[in-house]
């Protein structure tokens, strides 16, 4: 996935299970309301645990497709497709201010 | 994220942070947000598909000819199969999890999206033209049903390849057309195959034979003779040649085993449906019957016209002759000469007025009698004498009734101041019979016969026996010259023109060529 251009400490990371229909829906939707709302904040890291079902243990991941947001912290989870614009840039935006 | 043992506080945080991450991911499994779980079984993580991984449903569309597309609500691409990419030229890369649209041109784009804007469980369907770079434009029908993947709503988006029926619709409505063209066509026009086996006609051409042609060959159906090519040439020629690719124009032909036996202008070409391969050949027939009448009839005038001139000169060097004989001096022979040729020419205007169409008999007597009007008023009477005869009939009756005439004015009802002149009918003709009528003198001097038999009298006996029912008879009766006409009955037809019948024309033809 895309870096920002100066390496901020901050870091997403969105849980994806292959190609259904959710992970597919949450990849594009991320990409959409990052680059229109929160352009080179974040450095985004796709993990496919299809392929890699062991690292659903770092942030303990139940269900999928989940966006965490790692860094800053407080550490944030946003389960579901990312549809609801809304609340992703509510949860992506706390501790910000 | 290490909770503080001895913060009670830090810990009621972290749980309450656990519970609303937990009831968060109850809710979006509950409400469908989520369609995949992770699942530890024997202390391994593996990913559980929600409704299983559909895997078993791609590996069955990859194989499918038809072009199919998964998108979501929003109309972006979660699956296209190996059909549906090829004609999109894209690789599911490039396009899935991107809206439909943007994978297509303008305007196929504004057709998907309207596809997709349409609502409910019904099918709906749009065609649309895509650019293929082998085989040029090929035409699509895009169809989209709403489809439920998992916890996904969205549309089936598939796309039928369906050039082939395109192409051989506007090809049937192209047929339709030619069809139409040769149906409409006032010439025969025939089509044939390779093998010269008729595959079309038209209503002209079926009307030639009076037959149904197609199925049998050309040459069967419409056998042909082409007098100008001197046997050469056949109908079954006709056909091969044009199948071998020279067209034929403009050939004249006779339709002799024909119905209604006619002459035709033929014309034969290739004809070429696709490409340059020939696939039969294209036959016209253009009807010259009306043009070989007029050209027979023009013929015909010109054969009668010289007839008509040798005879009349005939006639003029006869009449020249016998006046010559039977006049004493010049004087006479000057008058008598220059009335017999005015009286001919008075019945020749006559027919040239009426362009040598038939005359009433009545019209061919009152003009040699023209001359003497003024002085006889009220003394000649004709009568039942409006009849129609031939020309040769009304030149001969107009010889007769010139030298009735002289010889009345000079000695007979017309010499003096009393007589008079009556010229009727006899009784009525039935058709097919001679017509009789008779001249008739009454109130003259008295009349003898006269000791020198003239030319006058010649003319008057011999003028009508140009048929065996023509004549004339002359009788000098004391009281007034008599004379009984007889007109051939063949010249009686009111209604024939000019030539009579075709045969009768074909005689004339012939004897005006021999003479």
């Amino acid at each position: 996935m895309g870096t920002t251009e100066q390496k901020p400490p901050r870091r997403l990371v969105l849980y994806v299970a292959g190609q259904t229909p959710k992970s597919l829906a949450a990849i594009s939707n991320l990409q959409r309301i990052c680059s229109e709302h929160l352009p080179g904040q974040y450095e985004i890291e796709v993990i496919d645990l299809k392929q890699n079902p062991k690292l659903a243990k770092e942030h303990a991941i139940v269900a999928i497709p989940t966006l965490v947001r790692e860094l800053p912290v407080p550490l944030r989870k946003i389960i579901g497709d990312l549809s609801d614009q809304e609340k992703v840039l509510v949860s992506l935006k706390i501790g910000d201010e | 994220m290490t909770p503080y043992v001895d913060d009670r506080d830090a810990i009621i945080a972290d749980l309450r942070v656990r519970l609303a991450e937990a009831e968060d991911t109850l809710a979006a499994i509950r409400n469908g947000e989520v369609d995949a779980l992770v699942v530890r079984d024997d202390q391994v993580d593996r990913v559980f598909m929600i409704e299983g991984d559909g895997q078993s449903f791609r590996t069955f569309m990859e194989v499918m000819d038809t072009g199919a597309v998964a998108v979501d609500e929003r109309g972006n691409v979660l699956y296209a199969n190996r059909t549906a990419l090829a004609l999109l030229g894209r690789t599911l890369n490039e396009i899935q999890g991107r809206p439909l649209r943007q994978a297509m041109d303008v305007a196929n784009a504004g057709k998907i999206e309207e596809l997709l804007a349409q609502s409910g469980s019904l099918r709906h369907s749009m065609q649309l033209l895509m650019a293929d770079p082998v085989d040029g434009d090929r035409h699509y029908l895009a169809s989209s049903t709403q489809l439920r993947v998992g916890t996904v709503t969205g549309h089936a988006v598939t796309f039928t390849d369906v050039t082939e029926r395109v192409r051989a619709e506007t090809m049937e409505q192209g047929e339709r057309a030619a069809r139409a063209v040769i149906a409409s066509a006032n010439e025969a026009v025939v089509v044939c195959d390779r093998d010269g086996v008729v595959t079309h006609a038209n209503a002209a051409a079926q009307a030639v034979y009076q037959n149904a042609p197609v199925g049998r060959r050309f040459s069967e159906m419409f056998p042909l003779v082409f007098p100008s090519a001197t046997g050469l040439l056949q109908t079954d020629d006709l056909v091969e040649m044009a199948v071998s690719g020279s067209a034929v124009q403009g050939i004249e032909a006779v339709a002799t085993e024909a119905p209604d036996v006619k002459d035709y202008l033929v014309s034969a070409a290739p004809l070429r449906v696709a490409g340059d391969q020939i696939s039969g050949c294209v036959i016209t027939m253009v009807d010259l019957s009306q043009r070989k009448a007029a050209e027979k009839h023009q013929l015909l005038l010109m054969a009668e016209l010289d007839h008509r001139v040798k005879n009349t000169l005939a006639l003029v060097m006869s009449i020249s002759a016998r006046t010559l004989s039977n006049e004493d001096s010049l004087e006479g022979f000057h008058k008598a000469f220059t009335g017999r040729v005015q009286a001919l020419a008075a019945t020749h205007n006559l027919l040239a007025d009426r362009s040598w169409s038939n005359l009433s008999l009545k019209d061919v007597i009152a003009s040699e009698f023209a001359p003497f009007v003024e002085h006889s008023a009220g003394r000649i009477h004709i009568d039942g004498l409006d009849i129609s005869v031939a020309p040769r009939a009304a030149i001969a009756v107009g010889l007769i009734v010139h030298e009735l005439t002289t010889n009345a004015v000079k000695y007979g009802a017309l010499s003096n101041e009393t007589g008079s002149i009556s010229i009727a009918r006899l009784s009525d003709t039935p058709d097919g019979e001679t017509l009789e009528f008779v001249w008739r003198e009454t109130g003259g001097p008295q009349v003898r016969e006269p000791k020198r038999k003239g030319f006058g009298r010649t003319v008057i006996s011999r003028s009508l026996q140009y048929s065996p029912n023509g004549s004339c008879e002359l009788e000098f009766a004391p009281s007034g010259v008599v004379c009984r006409f007889a007109i051939p009955a063949e010249d009686l037809t009111t209604e024939r023109k000019i030539f009579g019948s075709p045969e009768a024309m074909k005689g004339r033809l012939a004897n005006s060529k021999s003479s």
